[in-house]
């Protein structure tokens, strides 16, 4: 078997990343040794396909796309990959926008993709621009709404208030 | 109209008591299983609690062949159009046990945007096993129960249909 040169440490990604991105890296950290970089939403496919084809990275694993809604600073999509040969991982974020997120897809760059933004659409109602299939993957075909924003009305909610303390955005970020 | 409804002799009490004693030990069960409540009920068929001692005889084949139908897990408002078609294919006399917390109220989903606050909105239910989830000696118990409810039923209603809101036989 031939053998593969090793996992890149967060901090020597990071830097790495920041020697071809420049001011487009806009923030990076390391949480529990892997990187997580924050990129421009006009430089996102490109660090998503240097990541993938860059042999220093070789990200060849998609591992999740998902969002995170941030209230009023809009939504922001958190793609994470992972090198199946170099074995180590990284977390882009990306921010997507407030009132009318959208974002490039990256389906055609991994296939695996195309599920996770269907669901993150229909869940955040994030738009993915050249998405093949953008349509409903889990939730029923007449629900309506989108249900893992935080604006999102919980009718048994409403009915019932939550019994306990809200811990929701008062815990550090 | 089967013999059962026409004929008198379902009312005449040691009658009743012989067709509902066979009847509530032998019920073959339907597993509705969902989310870890059905390990549960599986457990119950195993050797170890094994509800055939109690009559109930693991697992029919399909609705059609049921007797009991046990919905064991969380019911999604996507998945109840299937619960309830599976519920219309069992030929009455049925039975319906709701178990565990979350297909009796939704449990601890209960604020949940997708998940079905409680199956008896969607069929009826005779005999509801609280838990999260219940032991299978609880699903015993709830067994127990049902028998109990099956030893004083008037056949003949049950047999009708009516009160289990089936469709109108020709």
């Amino acid at each position: 078997m031939e053998s593969s040169p090793g996992p890149l440490p967060a901090a020597e990604l990071t830097e790495r990343l920041r020697a071809r991105f420049g001011q487009d890296l806009l923030e990076s950290s390391d949480a529990l040794d892997q990187a997580v970089v924050r990129i421009a939403p006009d430089r996102y496919l490109d660090l998503i396909r240097t990541l993938r084809d860059d042999g220093d990275f070789a990200c060849d694993f998609l591992d999740f796309v998902s969002a995170v809604d941030r209230g009023d600073d809009g939504f922001d999509v958190v793609v994470q990959l992972w090198s199946t040969t170099r074995r180590h991982q990284v977390r882009v974020m990306v921010a997507a926008g407030k009132d009318e997120p959208r974002l490039p897809s990256i389906a055609d760059l991994y296939p695996g993709a195309n599920w996770h933004e269907r669901e993150t659409w229909e869940l955040f109602g994030i738009d993915f621009e050249g998405h093949p299939q953008l349509v409903k993957l889990l939730l029923p075909e007449q629900f309506e709404g989108f249900p893992l924003r935080k604006d999102f009305a919980l009718t048994t909610r409403l009915a019932k208030p939550w019994p306990g303390e809200e811990t929701t955005g008062e815990g550090p970020e | 109209m089967g013999l059962i409804e026409r004929t008198p002799l379902a009312s005449i009490q040691p009658v009743k008591f012989l067709l509902n004693w066979g009847r509530k030990y032998s019920l073959w069960v339907m597993n509705f299983g969902l989310a870890c409540c059905a390990i549960e009920l599986i457990a119950t068929s195993t050797s170890k609690h094994d509800f055939i001692r109690l009559g109930v005889i693991p697992v029919a084949h399909g609705p059609r062949q049921a007797d009991l139908l046990v919905v064991a897990g969380t019911v999604t408002d996507k998945m109840a159009p299937a619960l309830k078609r599976v519920y219309d294919q069992i030929p009455d006399p049925k039975y319906t046990i709701s178990f565990g917390s979350c297909s009796n109220c939704g449990g601890p989903y209960w604020d949940s945007y997708s998940v079905t606050k409680g199956v008896d909105q969607i069929i009826p239910v005779d005999v509801y096993v609280p838990g999260c989830p219940p032991r299978p000696e609880a699903l015993l118990h709830g067994i127990i129960k049902l028998q109990e409810k099956i030893a004083h039923e008037d056949i003949r209603e049950k047999w009708s249909g009516k009160l289990t809101g089936a469709p109108a036989r020709s």
